[in-house]
């Protein structure tokens, strides 16, 4: 008996001391690892930069205008003005520049785990569709950054200026270090990851293609990569691949059938959805932008109204002032808005009156990538130069409301005496320009894109209170045209962009 | 022969004594420590008293023993044996014979060569310098160093034949030993100090219990029966004001919820910031984790948050509370905050006879009145109406139809209501008529907390029983309470069950089972979780329909009965509604059943090394049901403007659905029919081992040890299910109708109809403590911690953490220089302790591996969504434990014997690796990051003094003031705060400041031509508009802390015969409270005014002599830039200083005189009468009389009401 009461403790402190090192391994929640294709496949569903650059790329590009304190319902909003005067974004929140900066390196660390997880897995093969996804979408978050945060990659400079902390390895510490590298090493870094991913590309392996880089989507990504690289002759065969036989006509935004026959209810709807053909990719993001865009103070008001419904294009023989089709509608002028978007108001509980709002943005477009294979055929020049002025016309033959084939095709005559040139290169691309400022009003990004991309300078008004405009201009190659990286860059040892 | 034996008798009785003693020591469970204190008392009585309760007989000379020697014997011997053996303290020995117990003088030893004759007295030392010192009879005269030993006759007086130059020890239990070395003198005076509870006092760490002499931390422990308040359920309340360094705040009176209580304040930026509570010797794990700021949030989880809510106060022995490193050094990884203890009940030897106490406590609380809030009165009320009227808000236009309306929407309303039947309209559109009909409302004057709140009563029996013998013993105890509701829809029943029995084997082996349980059964008004609008500045919260905040929030014109008596409804999202239908069809029932099995083995393996091992198991199953009846208002809501079709309310009730796949249709309700039933559950599974070895061991009598190694391993699972049923319908059988588009609008938005998760929380400490004393005058104690914990997440890097802690203590009053010295008549006893150590926190963060989370895409289409995993935390390698070292310095000290005592501590605390979110570049994907980031320290002192001023017979005072002040300072923080977070009521971490400072946004006063308020605004300029989220916040004007910076006590008792008082007085001061939000840029026809309001601007020039903004017309509002009268809210014109003192009880008891009840077979009767939370005697004025403590309610929290308790206790 003795014994026995002798052993209990030697038998109690036994049972604990066994099983020490699996009883402190146990996870603290439910947390996942990633151990299967399809664990790796759903990761990558978050590999797109989820949030909207349309905000402050609308408002810093030309076209934002200012309406006015005095306009009604006009909503003023530091993410809006900021950018708009050119002036770093103070903001922190949705639609401004640091959270597009945290949002795409955000994406960068899925693909980066992705592709941690793959280069782990005993077997590759099963893994290779999502390790084609992951290098893309890594390719296309720095890309989109390096629009933003760091000069564009020029042919014919040394491309020696900062580019953005190109990110391959999962960060482990809480200040990892960095360096911006150069421009040209970013880009090398991109064009490597994307021309790697491309070929695993396999549209099959998704659930909702249109949220994921699908090879039509991929290609259009490299078609606008090498639009910026000044490379047209890539940019052509990109756009071929990304439609083969030239199906890009065919699959144009029916502004002037489908749209126009619908309430303006479902041309909201239509714009963002993944059934419509023309939008190749689509991201969602936390964003108020389809709650705000008819309304902030700097955005589509009575001038680019004009502008938009009112200045001639460069048409055969019928006088056309605008893309007819598209119609503007308005809440109290001068809050105008072509109903592009939508809102999905995601609430915080069944019953709360606060959530999150979501806006839906096409990343890339048929009728985007339509307008970069004509800036492609008419910088090769030559023959080309019709194929340029082809596309135009396909372009405009989905705008207009009775189009006419005859009356209202864009020639090289109206051009060269609508845009004031001669030479036919300039003028198709004036054209195209005036033509894709017109088409993605209220998108922001696209116009944002050309007028960086080709140095334009960027003029906006001032209004005051008896409504009189000052005029401010962003001249070509100002500092000002890359945004600022957020100040907490300096505790990863990078530094800020000068002012 | 004779001599021989006594010799080797003694000897014996030295050894057992000390056997004894490390039983006390090591025995936490056997023995509630603090019931094991000496009673001194005549001998005779003694002998009687033994005589009774053993069933045998003295027999003793008189003449050779002195009857009337006032003998010092534990309370609760275990045995005749060890009374009998304290007796050789007295010089009298033992024989039992059968029943007999013959007593004889200790046979003086004669010794063969005695040199010389040493005469004396011994006497009492008095610190009194007019007092004339009392002999003491029965003290033993020992010759160092040899056997030879007499003791002290009825007059104090001894003699003894020594050697010459011999050293005479003088001792007795109760006195501190004296030493005398004989000279030439032979009539001595010897004057002996009394010691209070030297042999058995002991300190309760929860893991053992410790000899006080080797204990060397900053500790308070309390009696429950001292500190019980009658009439409070909750037992974490009775702390309040009792110890200094303890703060507990009552943010919400509800039952069930927490106070915010803390150990010498925060010590983590981000955590929880609550003291570990120990029960019984095991962790008490709360249900769900309930951070200090969360509890003011009045959220229903706020119920479930404190297990400590289960405990019956009746069955509390006593608390311990550890506050400095050295204390809490054993609990390591989870002591940062401080360690309450808790000790239960105990059985006691009783003989087999079974002691019955009943305990009736009857409570009755007090209505809240207007008085105390500052509430316009209904004809100020519509004044201020007719004001929004003129300013364009309360027009037929803007009114009709509204969302939520008061009067003027009923108004506009009921002329639309046309009677076919008569060609009229219920009200016709012209002024006479209109002002009829507000007539009526301006008179009303409605008092909403007499329409809302009872004077109820709350009663609450408790039963126990206390039975034992010298082997087994037990304590049985059950307890009922039953709260009928302070406010309507709340009441609560709650049932304890209680069984302890210890159980002796035989001299090595004991064993210990403990079975406690409690059942609860609450109504609470149905309430959702509060959300943070950071864009308007504000909390949301809808449906709220708690009494007390929907008491002063809404207008005293509203009237709950209309004319002919019947519940009068006004508009709230469309619907009708009315306080007190709602609160019957809105209802929030609670559920708790926990259960705690536990079991303690001790054995010995030797009489120096005790073994022993406790073990527990507790289930806690929690269920929330919120029953929203289809005639609630919430309910009704869902329907709003669908039958009859109102295009208005179509347009504008956002619980109707738009289909997005079809947007041109009408919006349609998903609610057609019946109301909700929603369930969430939270239920925990926790296991508990420890196994533990003590070791005592004293070389001599000057050299004591103790070692203690233990090994603690926990286990806890959690589980939180929540549940929403939609179309219940509640009189129609119980039958759901669920439409289907309710789950697709759910489905679309991502909100799951029900969830369920677990959380696995694993701990695995190693702890081993050496302590050391050395003639009681020094001691040492040092402790080294391993813990290991699951929490950090999968990383064995991070998974470890060493803690230590050395500490020491010098017994001033034990060196012989002080002794001599004149200040120790005095100042009796000084002690004088130091710590340093390492303690820890786990915190909040799990992440030193990548925490991947599935969710659902969000996007609009169900068609194109999909599963997604996401990153929710990087992988953070470097993450660890919280820490913090701590040094404390303290001191014990006793004036004129002990009447007065003083405790001071002082200490000092540097946090470090303090956990919370840090902003970060962003460029490895995540930019807000849970790391370790900020360091801050902390500083205080704490002071207790007590005393008995007076002490006569029939009357005794006895008083105790406690204080703290501590103040922290964050030293290194690397977070960008928004000004939101700073400005918000519960404060925010700003390097620099406390560890929550609360700012303001600066106002500088009025417009001049609108009454707009104006202030600094983030960029540095005068305007309107804060942007709120802006993390620039250097403009932002600091207030001061949060938490109070001083808090404390005074108790007073006095005690005259039969009768006692008792005043317990609070105090806490040097924090900010920000003022209720009651400004908006609109107000509706519901809105309750301030009385502030009467101050309001109300034209060009007011601004010159009031702070108070105007009520903006309509226009302006529309134009004003940002949200001003939000932001006005959160500025330097809504902050008062938190500082308070309040009468917090009060109560008078009678015990009635055992004569008096000896007919009746009681043994014990009182009666008493106490009052709580009575008066708060001072605040701040701008408060207008606004409980400081209390802020932010909603939901479920209530304040803590003015309570009057009568109570019973009865024993038997």
């Amino acid at each position: 008996m003795k014994n026995i009461y002798k052993s209990i403790p030697l038998i109690f402190i036994l049972i604990a001391a066994a099983g020490c090192k699996k009883f402190l391994a146990t996870s603290p929640d439910q947390r996942t690892q990633l151990t299967t294709p399809q664990k790796v496949a759903e990761l990558l569903v978050t590999a797109y930069p989820q949030a909207d650059y349309a905000t402050f790329t609308d408002a810093a590009s030309d076209n934002a205008e200012d309406k006015g304190a005095l306009a009604s319902s006009t909503v003023k909003d530091p993410v809006n003005g900021d950018p708009y005067f050119w002036s770093d974004v103070q903001s922190i929140e949705v639609g401004s520049p640091t959270y597009y900066w945290n949002a795409c390196y955000a994406a960068i660390a899925a693909a980066n785990a992705a592709l941690d997880a793959i280069d782990k897995a005993p077997d590759q093969t099963p893994y290779l569709a999502s390790k084609g996804e992951a290098l893309v979408c890594r390719a296309y978050a720095h890309f989109m950054l390096s629009l933003f945060f760091a000069k564009l990659y020029d042919p014919a400079g040394p491309n020696d200026s900062p580019g953005v902390p190109y990110v391959t390895t999962p960060e482990k510490v809480v200040f990892g270090q960095y360096s911006r590298g150069t421009v040209a090493s970013t880009w090398a870094a991109i064009e490597q990851d994307l021309l790697a991913g491309l070929p695993l590309i396999k549209d099959v392996s998704y659930t909702v293609p249109k949220y994921h880089f699908t090879t039509t989507a991929t290609n259009a990504f490299a078609a606008r990569f090498y639009l910026f690289k000044k490379d047209y002759a890539k940019v052509v065969s990109y756009t071929a691949a990304a439609f083969p036989n030239n199906t890009i006509a065919a699959n144009l935004r029916p502004w002037n059938t489908t749209y126009k026959s619908v309430s303006a209810g479902t041309l909201q709807v239509l714009f963002t959805q993944a059934t419509q053909p023309q939008n190749i990719l689509l991201t969602e993001t936390p964003s108020t932008w389809a709650r705000y865009y008819p309304f902030y103070r700097y955005g589509f008001g009575l001038m680019l109204n004009s502008y938009f419904t009112t200045t001639p294009l460069p048409t055969a023989t019928a006088a056309v002032n605008g893309f007819t089709a598209e119609v503007v509608y308005y809440y109290n002028v001068p809050n105008y808005t072509l109903l592009k978007f939508e809102e999905e108001f995601v609430r915080q509980t069944a019953n709360a009156n606060i959530g999150t709002a979501y806006t839906i943005f096409p990343q890339f477009t048929t009728d985007e990538l339509l307008m970069e294979r004509a800036e492609a055929y008419a910088n090769i020049g030559g023959a080309s130069s019709d194929l340029a002025l082809a596309d135009l016309n396909t372009f405009l033959s989905t705008r207009l409301t009775n189009y006419n084939a005859t009356t209202m095709a864009v020639t090289y005559a109206k051009i060269a005496s609508t845009y004031g040139t001669t030479d036919v290169k300039s003028g198709l691309i004036a054209c195209i320009l005036d033509f894709k400022k017109r088409e993605f009003m209220q998108e922001g990004g696209v116009r944002w894109f050309d007028e960086i991309r080709l140095n334009l300078p960027v003029v906006h008004n001032i209004k005051a209170i008896n409504n009189t405009s000052t005029y401010i201009t962003l001249p070509p190659s100002d500092p000002r045209r890359l945004f600022q990286l957020p100040a907490e860059v300096a505790l990863s040892g990078v530094p800020l962009n000068p002012r | 022969m004779d001599q021989k034996f006594y010799k080797k008798r003694k000897l014996k009785i030295a050894r057992f004594l000390f056997i004894l003693m490390a039983v006390y020591v090591s025995l936490p469970k056997a023995h509630a420590a603090v019931s094991h204190q000496s009673k001194t008392e005549r001998l005779v009585l003694v002998l009687k008293k033994m005589e009774q309760k053993y069933r045998i007989s003295f027999v003793y000379d008189a003449t050779e023993i002195n009857k009337d020697l006032e003998v010092t014997v534990p309370e609760e011997a275990k045995s005749v044996d060890i009374i009998l053996k304290q007796l050789s303290n007295y010089g009298i020995s033992y024989k039992i014979i059968g029943n007999e117990v013959v007593l004889k003088k200790n046979a003086v030893n004669k010794l063969k060569a005695a040199d010389i004759t040493v005469k004396g007295t011994v006497f009492e030392k008095v610190t009194d310098a007019n007092s004339k010192p009392q002999s003491l009879p029965g003290i033993t005269v020992l010759e160092k160093g040899t056997h030879n030993a007499v003791s002290t006759n009825v007059n104090g007086e001894f003699q003894i034949n020594v050697k010459q130059g011999a050293v005479l020890v003088f001792s007795a239990i109760g006195y501190k030993a004296a030493e005398v070395t004989v000279g030439t003198q032979t009539n001595l005076r010897i004057f002996l100090e009394v010691v209070v509870n030297t042999l058995n006092e002991v300190v309760v760490t929860g893991y053992q219990t410790l000899n006080k002499q080797l204990f060397t931390g900053a500790a308070t422990s309390l009696k429950a029966e001292d500190v019980k308040r009658d009439g409070v359920t909750d037992v974490s309340r009775m702390l309040e004001g009792r110890v200094a360094g303890v703060s507990v705040e009552n943010v919400s009176g509800t039952f069930g919820a927490a106070p915010k209580i803390r150990v010498r304040g925060a010590t983590s930026i981000s955590g929880d910031n609550k003291p570990l509570f120990v029960v019984d010797g095991i962790v008490l794990e709360d249900v769900v984790n309930i951070s200090n700021e969360a509890l003011s949030t009045g959220d229903a989880n706020t119920l479930i948050g404190s297990s400590v809510a289960g405990l019956n106060p009746d069955d509390i022995a006593s608390f311990n509370i550890l506050k400095d490193a050295a204390a809490t050094a054993q609990y390591g990884a989870r002591a940062m905050n401080g360690v309450v203890i808790i000790t239960t009940k105990r059985g006691k030897d009783t003989k087999g006879k079974a002691n019955v106490s009943y305990t009736g406590e009857f409570t009755s609380f007090l209505k809240p009145s207007y008085s105390t809030y500052d509430i316009m009165n209904s004809a100020d009320q519509m004044n201020v109406y007719l004001e929004m009227q003129q300013k364009g808000w309360l027009n037929q236009g803007v009114t009709a139809n509204n969302a939520n309306g008061g009067v003027f929407t009923k108004m506009f309303n009921t002329m639309y209501n046309f009677d076919p039947a008569t060609n009229t309209f219920a009200l016709r559109n012209d002024a006479p008529s209109q002002k009829a009909f507000l007539q009526r409302y301006a008179n009303g004057n409605t008092d909403w907390f007499n329409v809302l709140f009872n004077n109820s009563l709350q009663m609450q029996h408790s039963l126990s029983i206390t039975a034992g013998t010298e082997k087994s013993q037990i304590y049985a105890s059950t307890s009922f309470l039953k709260d009928n509701g302070w406010a309507i829809g709340n009441s609560v029943n709650r049932f304890t069950g209680n069984l302890s029995g210890t159980f002796k084997i035989n001299d090595k082996l004991s064993f210990e089972l403990l079975t406690v349980g409690s059942v609860r059964d609450q109504m609470a008004p149905g309430t959702l979780g509060r959300v943070s609008n950071p864009v308007l500045g504000q909390y949301d919260r809808d449906f709220d329909i708690n009494p007390f905040s929907y008491a002063i929030n809404t207008s005293r014109v509203l009237t709950a009965y209309d004319a002919t008596g019947n519940l009068e409804y006004f508009t709230r999202d469309y619907a009708p509604f009315n306080i007190v239908h709602e609160l019957q069809n809105n209802t929030l029932g609670i559920t708790q059943i926990d259960f705690k099995g536990q079991l303690g083995i001790k054995y010995k393996f030797f009489k120096d090394l005790q073994y022993s091992f406790d073990g527990a198991y507790r289930f806690v199953k929690t269920n929330q049901e919120h029953k929203v009846t289809e005639n609630s208002n919430q309910a009704q809501a869902y329907r709003a403007g669908t039958n009859p079709q109102n295009a208005t309310i179509l347009d504008n009730n956002r619980f109707l659905y738009h289909n997005p796949d079809n947007p041109n249709a009408l919006p349609v309700t998903v609610l057609p029919y019946g109301g909700f039933y929603n369930t969430v559950g939270n239920n925990i599974t926790n296991y508990y081992f420890r196994n533990s070895l003590d070791y005592n061991k004293t070389i001599g009598t000057d050299h004591v040890f103790n070692v203690f190694a233990t090994q603690e391993l926990r286990y806890i699972d959690r589980q939180t299910v929540t549940f929403d049923g939609y179309g219940y319908q509640y009189d129609q059988g119980g039958v759901p109708f669920i439409d289907p588009n309710i789950v697709k609008q759910n489905v679309q938005s991502n909100l799951n109809y029900y969830s369920m998760q677990y959380g696995y929380e694993r701990y695995l400490n190693y702890m081993a403590r050496g302590a050391y004393s050395y003639k009681g005058k020094y001691s040492l104690n040092s402790t080294v911690r391993y813990d290991g914990s699951n929490q950090l997440g999968e990383s064995t890097t991070a998974r470890w953490l060493p803690t230590w802690n050395v500490s020491g203590a010098w017994n001033v009053d034990m060196e012989d220089f002080y002794q001599r010295s004149k200040i120790s008549e005095t100042i009796n006893s000084i002690t004088l302790r130091a710590t340093y150590g390492l303690v820890a926190n786990s915190a909040n963060a799990t992440n030193s591996s990548l925490i991947l989370q599935a969710v659902t895409t969000n996007r609009p289409y169900i068609n194109e969504k999909e599963i997604a995993l996401y990153i929710k935390d990087l992988e953070n390698s470097q993450l660890t434990y919280e820490k913090q070292y701590e040094a404390n310095l303290g001191t014990d000290i006793g004036f004129f014997n002990n009447r007065l005592t003083l405790t001071v501590d002082v200490y000092d605390r540097k946090g470090f690796d303090l956990i919370g979110p840090e902003t970060t570049s962003g460029i490895g994907g995540q930019a807000i990051k849970t790391a370790n980031y900020a360091d801050m320290r902390s500083k205080g002192i704490e002071v207790t003094i007590a005393g008995t001023p007076i002490k006569q017979n029939d009357f005794r005072w006895s008083t105790q003031l406690n204080f703290a002040k501590t103040s922290s300072k964050i030293t290194n923080l690397q977070s960008l705060p928004t000004i939101f977070s700073l400005v918000n009521p519960d404060g925010g971490a700003q390097l620099g400041y406390p560890q929550r400072g609360l700012f303001s946004i600066d106002f500088v006063g009025l417009t001049h031509d609108k009454g707009i308020p104006q202030f600094i605004t983030e960029d540095g300029s005068v305007g309107t508009n804060v942007y709120l989220q802006s993390t620039t916040t250097k403009y932002l004007k600091y207030e001061g802390p949060v938490d109070p910076t001083l808090t404390g006590g005074y108790f007073n008792s006095f005690k005259y015969k039969q009768l006692s008082l008792g005043i317990l007085l609070t105090f806490s001061a040097g924090n900010k409270v920000r003022l209720d939000p009651v400004f908006k840029s609109s107000y509706t026809d519901l809105d309750a005014s301030n009385s502030i309001f009467l101050k309001r601007w109300e034209k060009p020039g007011d601004e010159l002599t009031t702070n108070v903004p105007s009520i903006m017309d309509r226009y302006s509002a529309g134009q004003v830039d940002g949200y001003p009268y939000n932001n006005y809210n959160y500025s330097t014109a809504r902050v008062a200083n938190g500082d308070f003192i309040r009468l917090k009880t009060m109560s008078l008891s009678y015990l009635i005189k055992p004569q008096l009840l000896a007919k009746t077979g009681l043994n014990s009767a009182s009666v008493s009468f106490a009052a709580n939370n009575l008066w708060l005697i001072y605040s701040d004025s701008a408060l207008n009389g606004k409980d400081p403590e209390f802020f932010g309610s909603g939901g479920v929290a209530l304040p803590l009401p003015r309570q009057f308790t009568l109570s019973l206790k009865i024993g038997f």
